[in-house]
């Protein structure tokens, strides 16, 4: 089977360059919608899954699906930090596992609003815990004990009263800022003090979870399960890493869902440019059909010409749309977990699945664009062809 | 101007009419629902009224108010009545299945709120009974709950020592008489959440998230609120007193960047659609440039040549539009029910299809207009060069 | 129109210069040309291809006008009108029949030939009217409500005179009406043209290579590069 030349195409899309371009930046803007939606989703995901640690188990009250919902008592919770087994040692013996308090509080962003910045008071050995996780960037760590808080880098630029040396009133207690901090995951948007001075100013007598660095040979499941049962202080656990994973899910969903709704609708009406531009196509190149079907190029030669071009103005489409869509690499933006009500930073990330995406869903619309015409151009006669053009 | 050639020339394409009618028709579609999320996103505030206060921690809004603050409140000259509100955060089935459920003071808080109706049952059992509840016409037809049915909700925050559920009895359903708050959320007595956690038979913070103040008739709610808000000062717990509108307006700033976010997306569906639509139209354009010159042969004025195209694009638009937009007017009722909870406020308001009739306008105008200006200009000396 | 009144001169073109400038080089199409035509002839310009022969037309027709000169047309000088007035004008004194037909093809051939109508102030029953006559009047009274695809070359160049002719102009300028007609449908149109010339009275100008095209003609002029050939230019 001898195939139409690709020059045809190429030299018939730039001879109706206007309807070209028109077209392929329509396409364009398609996908820039469907990928910046897309890009969204995955900065969001990025935060939760990077920062989760699967050698870090998280204890939560039984029927708590995140840690604001959470709480233990004192005694429960001291029970939990020093007699579990599973639990890592330091090099001291001391068991490697921490309470943390944990509540959104009110806090002004820079832009004007207010949003409800997540606080969290460790006991020391967090800082040990996560000795490798955390980086102090300006100042230094707080105090054990001292109404001192670091706040995470990605506070520092949306809300106010975050710079080093600045002081942050928790309810009637002023808190100065010494530090700023970053880590990959949610940490870079909280503010982080010592447990029991945050307790005190917040009037928590409860602590909300416990975590622990777990031995390198634990079984998970039968600790998950050994704890659940447990006849004095019953408490779910999960990995870390898991543990972030079921906090996205509502959003990433919705994400999902939004952007999967948008493509099927924006995408329907971009078939439908496209289908216009290729049957204009057809119009100005039915003479030609016909010349080609005299010569003796078969119709599914004639079918796939049609289809190749209108792939090029899918696949020039997705291009366009990835272009415009790669300024918001690393765009910096924020939005409430409407589970924990608190507020998440994270950045718009143009991931490999981004691109792929971007790539089939304009291989996809320029095929189901061109399929109408490029039947039809199969379907002409010669005759009919050469009579109509 | 030959009116009848822009009809014959829209029906002689009629796939390309066809596909054009109904991207625009899809696009002015998706505009209308973005628009109307973002518009939903505000109605809370919207519809507020300058009466009623709220009372909540200046801390956090995960920090509760002691018990002790409904009587000092109460005592505060201009304060009609005080009711108070505790978010119970549970779920239904499973923690995915979301709805509000809020312990209230029922008398006091209906006693506020006019806009809640009870259509159904009996709102003396919700005033009297512990352990009725009333639910809003939204939950209520999407889980099937009727009247007298008993609603199994399991504790977070709350959570009964012997581990079983919560269970309410529906005393009533409500509707909206203006969206001011969903009709997602289910509302049960306080007093029954109070005698639970006092009694030991349940585990969970003590006092109320929030305390709604209802003002008497021409009381300063500002000057109320920074007395309010002064009372409490050095603790034990400040507070923040807000009108409903900026109570609610919080919310609304908390989820975001989402008007900016709708508006970005919907911006992407207004370029792709007017790209498209031009592209139609400089494609009919095209076509149609000798037949224009043939027009202006016999005599036919500039504007006249440029009427017939422009009145393609606008016919196209209108068509296109008006079908979108009444997709939009009668699928809304569906698309309020999808999104449920999440935009409770959801509606396709008269404001919305107006912009959009002037916005469908306005892309046939522009469509029209490119290749009507380009045709206006032609000679007619054109029409006598052969396939110009 | 009444013939009554004595032979008056309906075109008269007076050192008339047309030229284009293609890639900065300046190209003469007419060169300083008189002609004249007195009302009621039928005449017939001819020459090579490049000769000026469809530009002398346009000129005629109001459809182009000349850098320098004068022309005169049924009594207008249309070197003072602007777009819009040279526009009307040639709605009410000129009907314009092409070599490509020039029919709207979304359009049947009754509402073709109403076309110029609608620039007229006449009630649709009367264009109707007009219209229908104007196709009887070309035989084609039957063909009506066929769109110009589905005519053949022949009727569909009647059409086109049928709506030339149907706002009553003074003046049919033909531009290679036969050209692209086999000879049997060339023949009818040319005896189509002669027809209205000598029953209504027309004045009829008519562009062609084709000499037995010309032949039917009262009288030949021919152009060359811009000039008349010695021949020709009956002033």
């Amino acid at each position: 089977m001898q195939l139409v030349p690709f020059s045809y195409n190429l030299r018939s899309l730039l001879v109706r360059r206007s309807t070209t371009l028109l077209t392929v930046v329509s396409i364009g803007a398609t996908v820039a919608v469907i990928s910046g939606v897309q890009a969204l989703q995955q900065g969001f995901v990025t935060i939760f899954e990077k920062g989760g640690r699967t050698d870090v188990a998280v204890f939560l009250r039984p029927g708590a699906t995140t840690e604001n919902q959470s709480g233990f008592t004192r005694s429960s919770a001291d029970i939990l930090l020093k007699s579990i087994p599973e639990i890592a040692l330091t090099d001291d013996g001391r068991p490697m596992s921490s309470a943390e308090n944990y509540m959104a509080v009110r806090l002004f962003k820079i832009g004007g609003g207010e949003t409800n910045v997540p606080v969290r008071g460790v006991q020391p050995m967090t800082m040990t815990i996560r000795a490798d996780d955390l980086q102090i960037l300006e100042g230094r760590t707080f105090q054990p004990g001292a109404d001192e808080i670091i706040v995470g880098e990605n506070l520092t630029r949306r809300i106010r009263g975050c710079q080093v040396g600045e002081v942050i009133r928790l309810n009637t207690v002023p808190f100065t800022v010494v530090g700023t901090f970053t880590d990959e995951g949610t940490f870079s948007s909280e503010i982080w003090g010592d447990l029991e001075r945050m307790g005190d100013a917040l009037q928590r007598s409860v602590y909300n979870r416990v975590i622990g660095v777990l031995r390198p040979d634990v079984d998970v499941p039968a600790l998950i399960e050994a704890q659940e049962n447990h006849p004095q202080v019953p408490a779910k656990v999960m990995t870390e890493a898991d543990y972030l994973i079921s906090q996205t899910g509502v959003i990433s969903a919705t994400l999902l869902g939004l952007g999967a709704f948008l493509a099927v609708i924006m995408g329907i009406a971009a078939v439908f440019t496209t289908t216009t531009t290729m049957q204009a196509a057809l119009a100005a190149r039915t003479h030609e059909i016909g010349i080609l079907a005299c010569l003796g190029f078969r119709p599914i030669s004639i079918l796939l010409s049609f289809l190749f071009e209108s792939l090029v103005l899918g696949v020039l489409g997705g291009l366009v749309g990835i272009l415009l869509t790669l300024p918001l690499n690393g765009i910096e933006t924020g939005t409430t977990n409407m589970i924990t009500f608190t507020e998440v930073a994270f950045a718009f990330r143009i991931t490999p699945q981004v691109l792929g995406t971007a790539i089939v869903f304009s291989i996809m619309l320029g095929l189901l664009g061109g399929a109408i015409p490029a039947f039809r151009a199969a379907r002409m006669t010669a005759v009919e062809a050469l009579r109509r053009g | 101007m030959p009116i009848r050639l822009i009809f014959r020339n829209l029906v002689r394409h009629k796939l390309r009419t066809a596909l054009t009618v109904g991207s625009l028709a899809i696009a002015v579609f998706l505009l209308c629902v973005l628009r109307a999320l973002v518009v939903s996103l505000d109605a809370g505030v919207r519809n507020s009224t300058s009466d009623r206060l709220i009372v909540q921690s200046a801390v956090s809004l995960f920090v509760n108010l002691p018990a002790s603050y409904v009587g000092k409140l109460k005592a505060v000259e201009g304060v009609d009545s005080v009711a108070r509100l505790q978010w119970f955060g549970g779920y239904y089935q499973d923690p995915s299945s979301f709805f509000g459920q809020f312990g209230v003071d029922p008398e006091k808080f209906l006693g506020m709120y006019p806009e809640f109706k009870i259509v159904e049952g009996s709102r003396e059992r919700f005033l009297t009974e512990r352990t009725a509840c009333i639910i809003g016409r939204q939950t209520a037809d999407r889980y099937g709950f009727k009247v007298g049915d008993t609603v199994p909700i399991i504790g977070t925050i709350f959570q009964r020592l012997d581990g079983s559920p919560w269970e309410f009895q529906v005393a009533g359903i409500y509707e909206l008489e203006s969206i001011v708050w969903d009709e997602t959320t289910i509302f049960f007595p306080f007093e029954y959440l109070e005698e639970s956690l006092k009694g030991g038979a349940a585990s969970g913070p003590p006092g109320s998230g929030v305390i709604y103040i209802h003002l008497a008739e021409g009381v300063n709610p500002v000057n109320i609120a920074a007395e309010v808000d002064g009372l409490f000062e050095n603790g034990p717990q400040r507070v923040q007193t807000t009108t409903e509108a900026e109570f609610n307006a919080q919310f609304v700033s908390m989820v975001g960047n989402i008007p900016f976010f709708v508006t970005t997306i919907g911006g992407g569906v207004l370029a792709a659609i007017l790209l498209a639509v031009i592209n139609t139209m400089l494609l009919a354009g095209r076509e149609q440039r000798h037949d224009m010159g043939v027009l202006k042969a016999l005599g036919f004025s500039d504007w006249a040549v440029f009427g017939v195209m422009l009145g393609q694009g606008v016919l196209l638009c209108v068509v296109g539009g008006g079908l979108g937009i009444g997709l939009a007017q009668l699928s809304s009722p569906e698309i309020a029910k999808l999104l449920g909870t999440m935009f409770p406020g959801f509606e396709m308001t008269s404001e919305i299809l107006t912009n959009a009739c002037t916005l469908s306008l306005g892309i046939g105008l522009l469509s029209g207009a490119l290749p009507a200006a380009a045709t206006r200009k032609l000679l007619a000396v054109d029409a006598f060069r052969r396939g110009a | 129109m009444s013939s009554t009144t004595a032979t008056r001169t309906v075109v008269d073109l007076k050192d008339v210069t047309r030229a284009y400038s293609r890639g900065g080089e300046r190209l003469v199409v007419l060169d300083a040309l008189d002609f004249n035509i007195d009302e009621g002839e039928r005449v017939a310009i001819m020459g090579p291809s490049g000769s000026g022969k469809t530009t002398l037309l346009n000129l005629i027709g109001g459809l182009d006008k000349p850098e320098s000169g004068s022309v005169r047309v049924a009594g207008e000088e249309l070197m003072d009108l602007t777009p819009p007035e040279l526009a009307r004008w040639r709605a009410g004194n000129v009907g314009i029949v092409f070599q490509g037909f020039n029919l709207i093809p979304v359009l049947s051939a009754q509402e073709n030939v109403e076309l110029p109508l609608l620039l007229a102030p006449l009630s649709r029953s009367e264009r109707r009217a007009h219209a229908a006559h104007a196709l009887e009047l070309v035989g084609l009274a039957d063909r009506a409500s066929h769109r110009p695809g589905q005519l053949s070359g022949g009727q569909e160049q009647r059409v086109a005179i049928a709506r030339a002719i149907v706002s009553d102009p003074t003046l049919i300028l033909a531009d290679e009406p036969t050209g692209d007609l086999d000879r049997a449908s060339a023949d009818s149109v040319m005896a189509l043209l002669a027809r209205l010339n000598e029953e209504l009275g027309k004045t009829v100008i008519i562009v062609t290579h084709d000499p037995l095209a010309a032949a039917s003609a009262q009288r030949s002029v021919h152009l060359d590069k811009g000039r008349w050939k010695s021949d020709g230019e009956g002033a």
